[in-house]
């Protein structure tokens, strides 16, 4: 663990130089320590690092920086995450890119569905837009490079993939990750408590829902 | 009900208070006023609480007519603001007369104004915050800039006493600007000829830049390393993309990317920096944490009351 300056009111601990899920836990365990201290502004935990912003009129940075050298996590994985569950219509008229992604990686359309919705993805960072729910990892057969050239719109709630992560657009926005499905969950709803339906660190699973479904569920094609 | 009604919106007119804090970890940015120094400012000459909502003015036109009688204060840039037709200096307070017409004509000097009425516009909080970020869909306002069928909304004030700032404490918006840096985030990942580079050269402000962030224009800055796992952006960060050009992150940046930061600008400075025009010589030193804690510390004292 390494503690850095990052401005006038924040520092960055980081907790390797590596993606893995051992650190994306060690990450979460952080992150509830830290939540227990008092002049904590804002946080904003990544893949590997935790941005801390704080009150300068409770901490100077070598007074944080001391109590946040005492905060020890161990390396046993917690399995007390929340699960969360996500419908998603897998069809070609919403996954943009299915079509592509078979003919590249030699699988039937049906096999993509199969490999990405028997997954279990782990929550590892929220950002780039409110919502934003970085996820990860996909499965290695499934594993494709972000478009070459972006799409200027992205339509809302799309499900998409890029290399090993996954995520769902909450707003239509340009993009060039692959999109594969469409799903009826807002990823940030300004009607819930939280915003957002993840948090970093929790588990999301996929699952296959008919076309009849997904459009009984509000789902707009 | 008593309030503005809008006459022009303006192009970029703007509910705003200190920001949004707290949601961070869910990708929503801190927004609130890009100059903190203009927008305490016009709420103490009020009386106003020190986080009072204000509108921010990007651009001239932007004109209301007054419904009732109400004090105001204007203060950050010149926009050229004229009341029934008389030109009206900023950083300073005006009583407003029922019938009234404000108009903000054309830019002088800085980039945004801000104008607060006594005890602030009477508008709802949204998570937490008046502050708009228009590419959030957040604010007090629908979350967008303001638009001619909106009202705003005021309880009737007469008679404050008429307040002007000193002069020493009107900021200039010189033509260059010197922004204090902290080292800190990837500054290894530069040599420290790369170092020396960005502190020795002159930037200048690119038209590019918006309330996310201030694109600089000048000598290429390379970092060793073409990217980084994606972390967390504070206020004021320094970002060095592939073009080796530096841009400098506000209020509505994004909360976490990939690119490698060189150091963060004191905060009092990105203030400074918010009401930079396009072109305007930018200069870096380096400043140490504890004299800049210091500085911040000083900053927001002064305007306790």
């Amino acid at each position: 663990m390494e503690i850095k300056l990052a401005s006038v009111d924040s520092v960055i601990v980081y907790f390797d130089n590596k993606i893995s899920l051992d650190v994306s836990f060690r990450v979460k365990q952080y992150l509830e320590e830290i939540k227990k201290l008092e002049g904590i502004i804002d946080i904003v935990p990544s893949y590997t690092s935790i941005l801390i912003t704080y009150d300068i009129f409770i901490y100077s940075y070598e007074n944080l920086v001391s109590i946040l050298e005492k905060i020890k996590v161990n390396n046993v994985s917690s399995n007390d995450n929340k699960i969360v569950e996500i419908p998603v219509y897998y069809g070609e008229e919403v996954g943009l890119d299915l079509k592509r992604i078979s003919e590249e990686k030699n699988l039937s359309i049906k096999e993509i569905i199969d490999i990405h919705s028997s997954g279990s993805y782990r929550v590892y960072a929220i950002g780039f837009a409110p919502g934003f729910a970085y996820m990860g990892e996909v499965d290695k057969r499934i594993n494709i490079n972000r478009l070459e050239n972006p799409r200027k719109t992205i339509p809302k709630n799309s499900l998409a993939i890029a290399n090993e992560q996954t995520a769902i657009y909450p707003q239509s926005s340009p993009g060039g990750w692959n999109i594969i499905g469409k799903t009826t969950i807002e990823m940030f709803d300004k009607s819930l408590a939280n915003l957002c339906p993840v948090n970093v660190g929790d588990e999301v699973k996929f699952y296959s829902i008919s076309k009849e479904e997904f459009l009984k569920q509000g789902g707009v094609l | 009900m008593s309030g503005f009604e809008i006459i022009n919106p303006g192009i970029l007119t703007l509910i705003q208070d200190k920001g949004r804090f707290s949601y961070a970890h869910i990708g929503v940015t801190s927004s609130g006023c890009m100059d903190e120094y203009a927008y305490f400012w016009a709420n103490k000459l009020l009386g106003n609480a020190k986080d009072c909502n204000v509108l921010e003015i990007a651009f001239p036109s932007f004109s209301v007519k007054a419904s009732s009688d109400i004090s105001i204060s204007i203060t950050g840039a010149d926009l050229s603001l004229s009341i029934n037709g008389k030109y009206s200096k900023p950083w300073s307070t005006y009583n407003i007369k029922k019938g009234d017409i404000l108009k903000f004509c054309k830019s002088l000097k800085g980039v945004r104004a801000y104008l607060a009425v006594k005890g602030g516009f009477l508008l709802e909080k949204d998570f937490d915050s008046y502050s708009t970020t228009i590419k959030e869909g957040l604010g007090a306002i629908k979350g967008r800039a303001l638009i001619k069928s909106d009202f705003l909304p005021y309880t009737p004030y007469k008679h404050n006493h008429k307040k002007v700032l000193k002069d020493k404490y009107i900021p200039s918006y010189d033509e260059t600007l010197v922004l204090r840096v902290l080292l800190s985030y990837q500054k290894d990942e530069f040599e420290e000829k790369e170092k020396e580079k960005f502190f020795s050269s002159e930037f200048s402000v690119s038209p590019e830049s918006n309330r996310m962030g201030m694109k600089l224009n000048g000598e290429k800055i390379t970092p060793k390393i073409s990217g980084i796992i994606s972390e967390g952006i504070a206020f004021g960060s320094i970002q060095i993309p592939s073009s080796g050009q530096p841009i400098i992150l506000l209020k509505d940046r994004q909360t976490i990317g990939g690119y490698a930061k060189i150091g963060s600008v004191l905060a009092i400075d990105c203030f400074k920096l918010s009401q930079a025009k396009n072109n305007t010589k930018i200069r870096f030193e380096e400043i140490d944490i504890k004299s800049a804690q210091e500085k911040m510390k000083n900053f927001y004292l002064d305007f306790d009351n």
